[in-house]
């Protein structure tokens, strides 16, 4: 207890066990498993933190076994769980431990869609987008970028919210006003996402038609006296029309099937594609 | 010894992409495998292409997406390794044909890790009973272990058996298939770019979202940087448009999930130009 003065007087756990809480967190989705998901790395992840709070042998494999229980979440969020139920299982008496895994459970759904649509919906799009555009280019500075960018908030992030969940968690929960900045941030990431995702479609897919259309013309009468090239009149009404359209495409198909066939998918368009080449179409 | 570098590299991957998730995009992979082999060009492109084709595909949940970590050394591997003429383009057409089917046989094995560590709940419920925190550091090893095989295994193989028969299938494919494929590959993100806007449509309206990016990179030009800023000034404006009176601040998160019905009606008339 003589690293107590680290700091403030009514927290037990120190920066040094917030630290062991976020290593032990970096591994936690190793153990997944059909039966607790995430409960048996819950578990292992808190346990240090428990050994601290809970001296008294009994109490430590109470307070354990209470955490090893079917567990599902963002792993950038997890980090705020684990902090909170830290603070939790500091600040409860013995009677209320019982409030720990409903308030976990309850928190779980709505961060891990909150993690979905910031991390994997928005920031990870974001940065992979420039990165690519940068490698397409044939610059190594492309993923360099791409992996500093989200390992800031992938790596920083989740160190912050353990000590975050900790020190001010349970402050954070009780003020309604604050509880609805989860529901902001995430309308606002949607429409950032959203605009990537479009600014993409004219990026990424290039799509080029090599047909071309012969004019009749009937004052000379002659055919073949204008060639007209497909591509060319797409590029006049839009660029990059035949981009939107096949991703509007894929998009229903995907919806009617919702998205559990997404490789087949793929493969289904490579010999649709390749069919189409034979005959020059594309 | 190349193929043990990258048997090796994969092991790490394998591990990385459960734990510490730094390098689980394939444009962070790709370029890695690049450099092993000496054509880092060959690497970039493929993985840039990668990257974009597995844009929206992710684990959701308990549902286990297929396992692109695997794929993509495999694919990038055996692209590099085939194609001895250095053509970038084919290279790009060979890694897209194989990261697919690399992928989802790949992912069999991770469910099957899963399923094994179910074994790990009974193991972490002893070391609970006797209150052992020291024991809890062990859990870990055993399925990172496995899941390291998982990925170094398939990469082996395939590296060691698959590199001939790659040259010899690309030797002997007619062109307008390679042609094909090459094509392809461009067209293919557009499955990952629909995935995700499977996840972020939760409104009908918000297809003028889409559109607005779009106008701006098609017909401004713009890059994707500046157009991230722009759509932040957006998300600022529609936050507040749309916010919620206050008294419904108390309402859980959920809500949100609920208004994904009405985007079916209202889809047709935004998209249409």
């Amino acid at each position: 207890m003589s690293e107590e003065k680290l700091t403030a007087p009514e927290h037990k756990l120190n920066n040094r066990d917030i630290w062991r809480m976020f290593m032990r967190l970096n591994t936690m989705r190793i153990t997944l498993n059909y039966e607790t998901l995430q409960g048996v790395g819950f578990m292992r992840a808190i346990a240090p933190a428990l050994a601290k709070i809970y001296p008294d042998k009994k109490d430590l494999s109470e307070a354990m076994k209470r955490h090893l229980v079917f567990y599902n979440s963002h792993v950038n969020f997890d980090a705020v769980i684990l902090g909170l139920s830290a603070a939790m299982e500091e600040t409860t008496t013995p009677d209320e431990k019982d409030g720990i895994n409903p308030l976990k459970t309850g928190l779980m759904g709505p961060l891990a869609g909150l993690g979905d649509s910031l991390i994997k919906f928005t920031w990870l799009p974001i940065v992979g987008s420039i990165g690519a555009s940068i490698a397409f280019g044939g610059s190594i500075f492309g993923p360099i970028l791409m992996f500093i960018l989200y390992n800031v908030i992938n790596m920083g992030a989740r160190y912050y919210a353990v000590s975050f969940g900790y020190k001010k968690g349970i402050d954070f929960l009780n003020n309604n006003e604050q509880n609805d900045v989860i529901q902001r941030i995430s309308t606002m990431a949607n429409v950032v996402g959203l605009m990537v995702v479009g600014a993409l479609i004219s990026t990424v897919i290039k799509v080029k038609t090599p047909l071309k259309i012969v004019v009749h013309s009937n004052v000379s009468n002659k055919v073949g006296g204008n060639v007209i090239s497909l591509q060319t009149m797409f590029d006049k009404i839009m660029p990059g029309l035949l981009s939107l359209l096949i991703t509007v495409l894929v998009y229903y198909i995907l919806k009617k099937t919702n998205g559990k066939h997404a490789a087949m998918l793929i493969i289904a368009m490579m010999v649709v594609v390749v069919g189409l080449t034979y005959f020059k179409i594309l | 010894m190349k193929v043990f570098i990258l048997t090796a590299l994969a092991f790490l991957l394998g591990i990385d992409n459960v734990s510490t998730k730094m390098f689980r995009r394939p444009l962070l992979i790709a370029p890695i495998v690049g450099i092993i082999l000496g054509n880092l060009q060959a690497g970039l492109i493929i993985g840039a292409t990668l990257e974009v084709m597995w844009m929206g595909i992710g684990d959701v949940g308990a549902y286990m997406a297929p396992d692109i970590i695997t794929g993509t050394m495999i694919s990038t591997s055996l692209a590099i390794m085939g194609n001895t003429s250095g053509n970038i383009s084919t290279m790009v057409a060979t890694a897209i044909t194989l990261a697919v089917p690399t992928s989802i046989l790949a992912q069999q094995l991770l469910v099957l890790i899963e399923t094994i560590n179910c074994s790990l709940n009974g193991w972490a419920k002893r070391l609970a009973d006797n209150a052992d925190v020291k024991g809890t550091f062990w859990l870990t090893w055993p399925p990172a272990f496995l899941y390291g095989f998982a990925c170094a295994f398939p990469t082996f193989l395939a590296l060691q058996f698959g590199a001939g028969a790659i040259q010899q299938a690309i030797n002997d494919l007619p062109k307008f298939i390679i042609n094909g494929l090459s094509t392809a590959g461009s067209i293919i993100p557009s499955v990952g770019i629909a995935l995700l806007m499977m996840t972020m449509l939760k409104k009908g309206e918000l297809w003028m979202f889409i559109i607005l990016g779009f106008v701006l990179s098609s017909y401004l030009k713009l890059d994707i940087l500046p157009i991230t800023l722009i759509a932040l000034v957006f998300a600022f404006l529609y936050e507040r448009a749309t916010r919620e009176p206050s008294a419904k601040a108390q309402v859980s998160p959920k809500t949100q999930v609920d208004n994904s019905n009405s985007a079916e009606e209202d889809d047709e008339e935004d998209y249409d130009l």
